[in-house]
């Protein structure tokens, strides 16, 4: 104790064995959880072909749970629902299963939460698939839950005068209707709340499903009752991904990928100039083509349907190469899936698979179609 | 400068305690000074937010008051403006007096410290901002980090060089815990910063790390120079050694060995291996033995001369603490059985937790402290009634507050555990009151912070006009002459 030197090494000694336990420990236990099905067959294999859970987060979502951290919902909200011996969390509806930790792994930030003022939020996008009663309830929550603790958040939103198409019709308590339009962060936001469903089994946790139940469950399985008629038959995740992709297609902005000015809206590309997507065998072909060209871009001679184009693509994003991989996942989800397009989803676990292959290649050293074509073979 | 000052040491013979503690004066005032500012800080963030419970639509509308922006503030103000100035005011002159070494680089410790509360100043615009990070105590952006972390080890490596130059080489209690926690804080945030930030861990590994911080740093780091302060002032002032003194250094060690593992019991239940919830409860039970010991210390030598301990208000600041420390310690120790946490897990037992370490306990030791402190370094002496107010509100607010937690959250609790209730007409209409008294408990609070920064302050600065003042002085001499 008399000699500082060694007294500082008992003093994080002590510090360090907690330190293997917790850190090092949980890390190499479950520290790198990967997607599963929902059942692994007889061998312990993933079954050929299995949807693969939990879904990533969309880039719409991923922007939200961003909202979700700066309003500091977190002081409030948990978001796990506990073991049935610890508390009667599934009795009160705010999960059909426990929690587990494979939950949590696409979340840059877990957000479990330590306090509940408000109601767990594990399972909100099950609760609530009413888009327009998650904006009511972040705009002012009393006028859907009397009596909430839960701030208001005017800020979000602009209010108008009279009901037009995209605004949504709140009721105060003296019966006066008020019109609010949502700003792009209430919809993130409400986008984030949306994709929070813990509602498919792993091997881990599996469930069975009450009969009493089974009502609640089956509502999560309807699409939800969005305006967008036409992706309705899309499931959800994938519809989040495609809004989010077709957002980064149109924007000119910072965080954007300014698509459309080559490719155009419709997708059509400019005769002789620029190759179009709708319908290229390029687009609707192999996913790591597409992938590398999305992430250093593409310059010289290229034959898309039987046309030969050149010219040059800059790496895509504002600046240019900033797309993140969730981005660049949902930019050719929407591509590979508009305009009478349809082809398997790209999750961002394949565009950083790529990337990390690709890492010692110069951000700006675009491909050639010559180069691709011949990886290929 | 410097030679005037060796001058009037030869002319007025300054005893050795003295002449150390005028090479304190600036930096212990700088410390002390700022963690009060702080202080009243938090003091207004703590009431927003409560008030903002008991009306949801309390300055809604500005994004800069949501709830729980203005709580996280409150804590990082708190824990980082309030704790992190006294801690390095206590420290220093504690450090300093036992070693009866004078302190070194008095000016590069008062630049790191105003390096230090602009970081926290930034850090805590940035969480008003909507910049905050998830990790419990390290909410503040990642951007002021690095400023903090280094002006923190500045700070440490000057109190470690009074230490290393110490006249007597053996070492007591006091020393322990004040440069364990010295220690302590940086090493737990390498750990938290390189597992969260840096290498950032996937999944709820980073719940259990930001957990695992977030309360390892009340029991590492304010607990301890609580803990310090108070095997300091008991005997210093009761002028007789602490009772079983040679239990000290066996609660010092069960400390420093169980309570890194005893904090991740909250994650009881929750989507993380078994093992973890499951050690914490274990060592949290463990930790009876270091409550123990110190409560037979502080108490036991404490309550020999009962009439001392009242007349002398900084020591009763002090065992107001250490008796808050022993009995809620122990409330926490029942907290964490399993069956008990399944209850109030999730409730504002919580608060009760947070606000029993940092205010029942840290602060109302920290109180006494500098009250014991101020007078020696700067001759100005505290009147005894402005103490006294301070000491009153103080433990009333205090425990109002911890009983309206620990009620409220009781009730939370329990009532949460319906599954047939409904959540905002039934759970939350029946916690209500306790948050109303919860909102008076802050008034109550705010008013008696006010009391010890002004008190404080005079101390620090009896004529706040004294340019102007002393302008008048000689104006008066000359016409006198």
């Amino acid at each position: 104790m008399n000699n500082l030197f060694k007294f500082t090494i008992g003093i994080f000694l002590s510090l360090g064995v907690a330190w293997l336990a917790f850190v090092v420990g949980a890390r190499a236990q479950f520290g790198d959880l990967s997607p599963s099905p929902e059942s692994l067959d007889e061998d312990g294999n993933i079954p050929v072909d299995a949807d693969l859970f939990p879904h990533p987060l969309s880039g719409l979502a991923e922007q939200g749970s961003k909202e979700y951290l700066s309003l500091g919902c977190m002081t409030c909200h948990t978001q796990q629902v506990r073991m049935v011996e610890a508390g009667f969390d599934v009795e009160r509806g705010w999960g059909s299963r426990p929690s587990v930790a494979r939950d949590y792994i696409h979340q840059e930030h877990v957000m479990l939460g330590n306090t509940r003022i408000g109601p767990d939020l594990a399972n909100v996008g099950n609760r609530h698939t009413d888009l327009e009663w998650l904006h009511q309830h972040l705009f002012e929550p009393q006028s859907v839950v009397p009596l909430s603790l839960c701030p208001p958040s005017p800020f979000l939103y602009d209010e108008v005068d009279s009901p037009t198409g995209k605004a949504i019709t709140i009721i105060d308590d003296s019966n006066i209707s008020r019109y609010i339009v949502p700003s792009i962060r209430a919809k993130r936001l409400v986008s984030y709340l949306s994709s929070l469903h813990q509602d498919y089994e792993l091997p881990e946790m599996a469930y069975v499903i009450d009969p009493d139940d089974a009502v609640v469950s089956s509502d999560t399985d309807i699409p939800s009752t969005e305006p967008d008629q036409n992706q309705t038959s899309l499931p959800s995740w994938l519809s989040d991904q495609m809004a989010s992709g077709k957002e980064i297609y149109m924007k000119a902005a910072p965080g954007g990928g300014l698509c459309f000015t080559c490719h155009q809206p419709n997708g059509e590309g400019l005769a002789g100039q620029f190759p179009p997507l709708a319908g290229s065998d390029w687009v609707l072909g192999d996913k790591e083509r597409l992938i590398k060209i999305s992430i250093h871009g593409l310059m010289g001679e290229i034959v898309v349907n039987g046309i030969t184009y050149n010219n040059v693509m800059a790496p895509p994003g504002i600046p240019p190469g900033s797309l993140t991989d969730q981005q660049i996942a949902d930019v050719l989800t929407y591509i590979r899936n508009d305009w009478g397009n349809s082809a398997s989803a790209v999750t961002s676990f394949e565009v950083s698979a790529v990337r990390t292959k690709l890492k010692g290649r110069a951000p700006m050293q675009m491909f050639t179609a010559a180069e691709l074509n011949a990886e290929e073979k | 400068m410097f030679p005037l000052t060796k001058r009037i040491d030869l002319i007025v013979k300054l005893n050795p305690e003295q002449i150390i503690d005028k090479s304190l004066k600036v930096v212990v005032c700088f410390f002390v000074a700022s963690a009060g500012l702080w202080l009243l800080a938090a003091a207004l963030f703590a009431y927003i937010a409560s008030a903002k419970l008991t009306d949801p639509y309390f300055l809604s509308s500005f994004e800069f008051f949501t709830f729980g922006k203005i709580k996280l503030a409150q804590a990082n103000a708190f824990v980082y403006g309030w704790g992190g100035n006294s801690i390095f005011a206590v420290t220093l002159w504690v450090v300093s007096r036992l070693a009866q070494a004078e302190a070194r680089g008095r000016v590069i410790l008062v630049f790191a410290g105003i390096i230090w509360n602009l970081a926290i100043t930034f850090g805590l615009l940035g969480i008003l901002d909507g910049h905050m990070t998830p990790h419990e105590m390290l909410e503040m952006p990642t951007e002021v980090w690095p400023a903090l972390f280094i002006s923190y080890c500045i700070i440490a490596f000057f109190i470690l060089v009074v230490h290393r130059s110490r006249k007597n080489k053996n070492t007591i209690a006091p020393q322990w815990f004040l440069l364990s926690s010295l220690l302590w804080f940086p090493l737990l945030f390498l750990i938290a910063w390189n597992g969260l930030e840096i290498n950032s861990a996937r999944g709820t590994v980073q719940s259990v790390l930001s957990m695992w911080f977030g309360q390892s740093l009340i029991w590492l780091w304010l607990t301890p120079v609580a803990l310090g302060s108070a095997y300091y002032i008991i005997p210093a002032i009761l002028g007789r050694p602490i009772d079983k003194y040679y239990l000290a250094v066996f609660g010092f060690w069960c400390i420093a060995t169980l309570a890194p593992w005893s904090v991740v019991h909250h994650l009881e239940g929750g989507p993380v291996p078994m093992w973890i919830p499951a050690i914490g409860t274990v060592m949290s039970i463990a930790m009876i033995f270091p409550i123990a010991v110190a409560s037979t210390n502080f108490h036991s030598t404490a309550f020999l001369d009962v009439s001392k301990v009242w007349d002398s208000l900084p020591l009763r600041f002090v065992i107001f603490g250490t008796l808050s420390y022993t009995i809620s310690s122990y409330i926490g120790v029942i907290f964490s059985l399993p069956a008990v946490a399944k209850i109030t897990q999730f409730s504002i037992i919580n608060d009760f937790h947070f606000n029993q370490r940092v205010y029942g306990f840290f602060s109302m030791i920290i109180f006494g402290m500098v009250y014991h402190i101020l007078p020696r370094l700067t001759g100005n002496e505290i009147a005894k009634s402005a103490k006294a107010f301070h000491f009153w509100t103080s433990a009333f607010g205090v425990l109002i507050l911890l009983l309206a937690y620990l009620i409220g959250g009781l009730t939370h609790g329990v009532l949460a555990q319906q599954p047939s209730l409904d959540w905002a007409s039934s759970v939350l209409s029946s916690v209500m009151p306790y948050f109303f008294i919860t909102e008076l408990a802050f008034i109550v609070l705010g008013f008696s912070q006010l009391v010890f920064v002004i008190n404080v302050w005079k101390a620090i600065f009896p004529n706040p006009f004294y340019f102007i003042s002393s302008n008048d002085d000689a104006s008066s001499k000359e016409v006198a002459a």
